[in-house]
């Protein structure tokens, strides 16, 4: 894992040449979600093949390019367009924004996805606060000789996602009026959709919604000791007794409904930060 | 994945070369059940060496040979021994004979292995049809870029298994009157048999056999828009809270005993198959 750290310090570098701003945050844009971009008063749009070591994605509806400037004034920059184990990166090459985030000086990583519901109580289009999420990856960003000028070897896993965001996210929903859950967040591999007695399983573990992302980044935010905030769309209900096929593209329609609810937490966050 | 389309169409073209025939099904035989094999008719054995990018059986119990031919006028295609991940091969490896089997013009595949019994209403003998499944492999044969010629990105698993064909197979039990079970399997990596432990944590997310193999094959045909019927035999019991040492001369034995009704609702689920034109 050592060469990680030379690895990022490249990549930042690459990315102040175009953007000299310090960021207070990285944002990373799930499925669908990458219009929270348009939010944001761009300064700068770097493609993912001008940052190096950053591989190129692969997956439908993420663009593969590193949006910076500022949102409710505070320097941002946004990733759209992430790296997903199913397609056939590390977990080391998924956590890359999250370093990438500390290394250009921010110390916050708001993270968002698109997640199938478990939870009987969620609905499509609902937006979920990652309260806690489990790792199902079968892999950690972690793993290997540990660099500890980028974080210890044990790393504390007790609240990953920070408390203050959460209640910030809270009083949003509250007063624009939109149901906002509090949920743990579980990943697998994927790129399978689960099958029934999966989404069984997953639910009787305490997941409430199941996607294939994220924990890589926030293992290596909380390494990094930064402060998370967690988002997860909720794009299709898994309703194992009554199942319905899904699509790609079912979870990217559902994800933009969503999208204005997702931004209004995101503004408030961020704004809390000046 | 991309280099993956050229070595489907080597394997194919070298099959062809030796059996020149459309299949409609693809069979693959697991631990103790390789004898089915020998119901196929006009059969061609053709050594997995002899076919590009196959990897070799090392299993016990595993022959290792691709039998193409007639079964109940049907043309099929069944795998004498499979591959574990066990065993150290990649998925992508293990599931290329399944890639085969639809480039060659399958649509149906049948799955069949040996599995330990959880269920505590299961006892050894039993056949149980897999009604779905949990990949608790940790593994997918579907990571990296989607090659869209073969599959969708993110294939929907919401009934893996055709419903269709379980209906025909309890109805097929019913009529010849033998107990048939209805179940969920799940695939973990092996080599070394559960924990007490582990057989009540799967036991405990809804599993009610468990196996080493299977999850791989069913993922790349349903990915391949095949339909699949699955069957396990239950070779040994499983609880947790009277767990004896595993016996492979036993496991076999019970795969051996169990072969009447799988050739039942092998047979069946063909002839279905053959029915529907």
């Amino acid at each position: 894992m050592l060469h990680v750290a030379e690895q990022i310090e490249k990549a930042a570098q690459a990315v102040q040449k175009h953007w000299s701003s310090t960021p207070r945050a990285g944002i990373v844009l799930g499925s669908g979600l990458g219009s929270l971009a348009d939010e944001i008063a761009v300064e700068k749009t770097i493609d993912y093949a001008d940052i190096p070591h950053f591989p190129k994605t692969t997956a439908l509806g993420h663009e593969g390019q590193l949006v910076c400037g500022t949102l409710e004034n505070v320097p941002v920059v946004a990733f759209q367009g992430r790296f997903h184990l199913y397609e056939g990166y590390s977990a080391e090459q998924a956590a890359l924004p999250a370093r990438l985030t500390k290394a250009l000086g921010a110390n916050v990583l708001i993270v968002s996805n698109a997640a199938g519901g478990l939870n009987p109580h969620y609905a499509v289009g609902d937006v979920m606060l990652i309260e806690d999420h489990m790792n199902f990856l079968f892999t950690n960003p972690l793993i290997g000789v540990n660099d500890d000028n980028l974080g210890p070897r044990f790393p504390d896993m007790s609240s990953p996602y920070d408390a203050e965001f959460m209640e910030i996210a809270i009083r949003v929903a509250r007063r624009e009026d939109f149901v906002l859950h509090r949920g743990v967040y579980l990943a697998m591999r994927g790129p399978t959709y689960e099958t029934r007695a999966e989404y069984r399983m997953a639910r009787r573990l305490g997941g409430d919604v199941v996607g294939m992302s994220t924990v890589p980044e926030v293992v290596a935010a909380r390494h990094a000791n930064m402060r998370v905030l967690g988002l997860s769309t909720v794009t299709n209900v898994g309703s194992p007794d009554a199942p319905t096929g899904t699509t790609g593209h079912d979870v990217i329609n559902a994800a933009q409904a969503a999208a204005n609810k997702l931004t209004k937490i995101v503004r408030a966050v961020v704004a809390s930060l000046r | 994945m991309l280099e993956l389309y050229d070595q489907i169409q080597a394997a194919a073209a070298a099959i062809r070369s030796q059996w020149d025939h459309t299949p409609r099904a693809g069979i693959i035989l697991g631990t103790g059940l390789g004898g089915f094999a020998d119901r196929i008719e006009s059969a061609v054995a053709i050594d997995y060496e002899k076919i590009p990018n196959f990897p070799r059986s090392t299993a016990t119990s595993h022959r290792g040979r691709l039998v193409c031919g007639m079964l109940e006028g049907v043309p099929v295609m069944a795998m004498e021994g499979r591959f574990h991940q066990y065993e150290g091969y990649p998925l992508k490896q293990i599931t290329l004979p399944v890639r085969v089997m639809k480039a060659m013009g399958a649509d149906l595949l049948i799955v069949t292995h040996a599995v330990g019994g959880m269920n505590p209403y299961y006892v050894p003998g039993d056949v149980m049809i897999i009604d779905d499944q949990i990949n608790l492999m940790g593994d997918n044969p579907l990571i990296g870029i989607n090659d869209d010629r073969l599959g969708p990105r993110f294939p929907d698993m919401s009934a893996p298994y055709t419903p269709e064909l379980i209906a025909v197979a309890q109805e097929i039990a019913r009529r010849e009157n033998f107990p048939v079970q209805r179940g969920v399997m799940v695939a973990v990596t092996g080599p070394n048999l559960e924990t007490r432990a582990e057989y009540r944590f799967l036991r405990m997310i809804g599993a009610d056999v468990v196996g080493m193999s299977t999850v791989p094959e069913v993922i790349v045909a349903v990915h391949s828009g095949m339909r699949v019927f699955g069957l396990s035999v239950i070779t040994d019991m499983c609880f947790p809270d009277s767990l004896k040492p595993a016996n492979i001369d036993e496991i076999i034995a019970f795969a051996n005993s169990a072969e009447p009704k799988l050739r039942s609702l092998v047979l069946g689920v063909v002839a279905h198959e053959k029915a529907r034109g």
